[in-house]
């Protein structure tokens, strides 16, 4: 493994395992894409094969079938323990993305975890997010705490100097932990490459376009691409001057700022 | 009398982009502490009227609210020109425009630059009809929302919001050596989320005599306004 993977690998591992050591009730959460399975793998590699903690999938009933079906396949060849939550009330209610992106994302998503961890008194959580996704998680911690609302104060955090993690005694809900916070969409790919790890098709170019980053079906589109490999993808990034998530139609910024400029009375 | 009428011109951004223009004399933030929530057209209808006016305008009809003159501080002036100030002389078109394409934004259907141009385009016409009437009023209002409307879209963009506060220092620096009372105000403030600009209660305001203003709420304008007409600032 080259120099650089290594390293981004050695850190992770370690604070995985910090977080495992220093938690209760540690999950996991998985998307089915490729950075939530590859700190999956991750978690796999921490424990020599075998995750000790649950891995959560949030399923909004919404995802592309290719998700399902790759999740199914991978939580069996791995063999961990996988719940699925869902939001089943506002399933039935029969909430969908036409009747508010935002309500949507926060009833499907938000509400379901919400609902687990209180279910499952989890006390932290494992999320594959990454600085250079975009702009506010560029400001996250390897360790962020949140509240009961999932509220996280940027302006308050503890420095995280010389690779010391450290939970704070009070005042908070869960910690979320986030083992790649460090790595590029590049280095993700590199690995995945590296590692050999399985790739959701949905990845691959399919009649000139292919998905950069996977969400819900309504809310996902994919881009132009004609990148059939990993190595192509490779190529694809290293030259891209398209934003990783474009292809997410409506982040929760973007849908936040439409619902208060609509109760400002501009749309 | 000059009122230079800036929506979300935030007291943050003044001072952070050094608007030398823009921080007159006497300069600081509103008090809007008694408004709910900082709606444009309330905020100018307050600011014109001297009273709350948040249970008086609709939110569905809102953009097409216009203060009677005997109730605004404009009626202390024998002659007066107010520029698309919204609740009084608000361009309607022009700013239906803008709506339009900030909706279609939303919806995946306009790009941030063709809405961008609009906008730009709509400053400068105001700048110019304000240019021409400064001098020939007793009082002359110009209103240029280029802070609001950019900032919705890009107030987490530096470069871009450092160009709008260059521009709107450039038009204070326009009346600042005239012979007149000039006053600087903003209906609120802005704050980011993320690329995003969302109304906040940071707003701005400024004088070129010194007057110990202190945290003045908007709905105090009218009084001072009043005052000075009556010369008791002079």
């Amino acid at each position: 493994m080259e120099n650089h993977l290594r390293e981004l690998e050695k850190k992770s591992i370690a604070i995985i395992r910090e977080a495992k050591a220093q938690f209760k009730n540690l999950a996991v959460l998985w998307s089915t894409g490729k950075d939530s399975t590859a700190a999956l793998w991750l978690c796999k590699k921490a424990f020599f094969g075998k995750i000790p903690f649950p891995v959560i999938h949030i399923d909004t009933s919404y995802k592309f079938p290719e998700m399902y079906a790759f999740r199914d396949n991978i939580a069996k060849e791995w063999g961990f323990n996988l719940i699925i939550a869902k939001n089943e009330r506002a399933l039935k209610e029969g909430l969908s993305p036409e009747k508010g992106r935002l309500k949507c994302c926060t009833e499907l998503k938000t509400e379901a975890l919400k609902n687990l961890i209180k279910e499952r008194k989890f006390d932290a959580l494992i999320l594959a997010i990454r600085r250079d996704e975009h702009g506010i998680r560029a400001k996250e911690r390897y360790y962020s705490p949140r509240d009961e609302n999932f509220r996280w104060n940027y302006k308050d955090q503890p420095a995280e100097l010389w690779d010391l993690y450290v939970k704070p005694s009070e005042d908070y809900s869960h910690m979320r932990v986030h083992p790649i916070l460090h790595w590029t969409e590049l280095d993700v790919w590199r690995y995945v490459k590296e590692e050999g790890l399985p790739v959701n098709p949905l990845y691959f170019a399919k009649d000139g376009k292919r998905y950069r980053s996977l969400g819900c079906m309504p809310c996902t589109v994919p881009i132009p691409s004609t990148a059939k490999t990993i190595d192509e993808i490779i190529k694809e990034i290293e030259t891209s001057k398209i934003p990783e998530r474009a292809g997410r139609a409506q982040d929760k910024e973007k849908a936040y700022m439409m619902q208060k400029l609509r109760s400002l009375g501009y749309m | 009398m000059i009122i230079l009428a800036l929506d979300a011109l935030d007291l943050n951004q003044v001072k952070k982009f050094n608007c030398k223009n823009l921080m007159q004399k006497e300069y600081g933030q509103t008090d809007l502490s008694n408004f709910n929530q900082e709606r444009t057209i309330v905020l100018w209808a307050s600011f014109l009227t001297g009273k709350n006016m948040e249970k008086e305008i609709p939110l569905k009809t809102q953009w097409e609210f216009q203060v009677p003159i005997e109730q605004t501080f404009l009626k202390f002036f024998k002659t007066h020109e107010v520029i698309d100030l919204p609740a009084f002389s608000y361009k309607q078109k022009n700013h239906a425009e803008e709506r339009k394409l900030l909706k279609a934004y939303f919806e995946d259907k306009a790009t941030v630059e063709e809405y961008d141009e609009v906008i730009w385009r709509n400053h400068r016409e105001n700048k110019k009809d304000f240019l021409n009437a400064v001098g020939k009023f007793d009082v002359v209002i110009g209103y240029f929302n280029l802070a609001d409307a950019i900032g919705h879209l890009s107030f987490g963009i530096t470069e871009k919001m450092a160009e709008v506060y260059r521009e709107l220092d450039e038009v204070a620096g326009e009346v600042k050596d005239l012979d007149s009372f000039v006053l600087v105000i903003s209906d609120h403030g802005m704050k980011a989320v993320g690329r995003y600009g969302d109304h906040s209660r940071n707003g701005f305001y400024s004088l070129n005599k010194g007057l110990g203003l202190d945290f003045p709420k908007i709905t105090s304008f009218y009084d001072l306004i009043r005052r000075i007409v009556e010369n008791e600032y002079a």
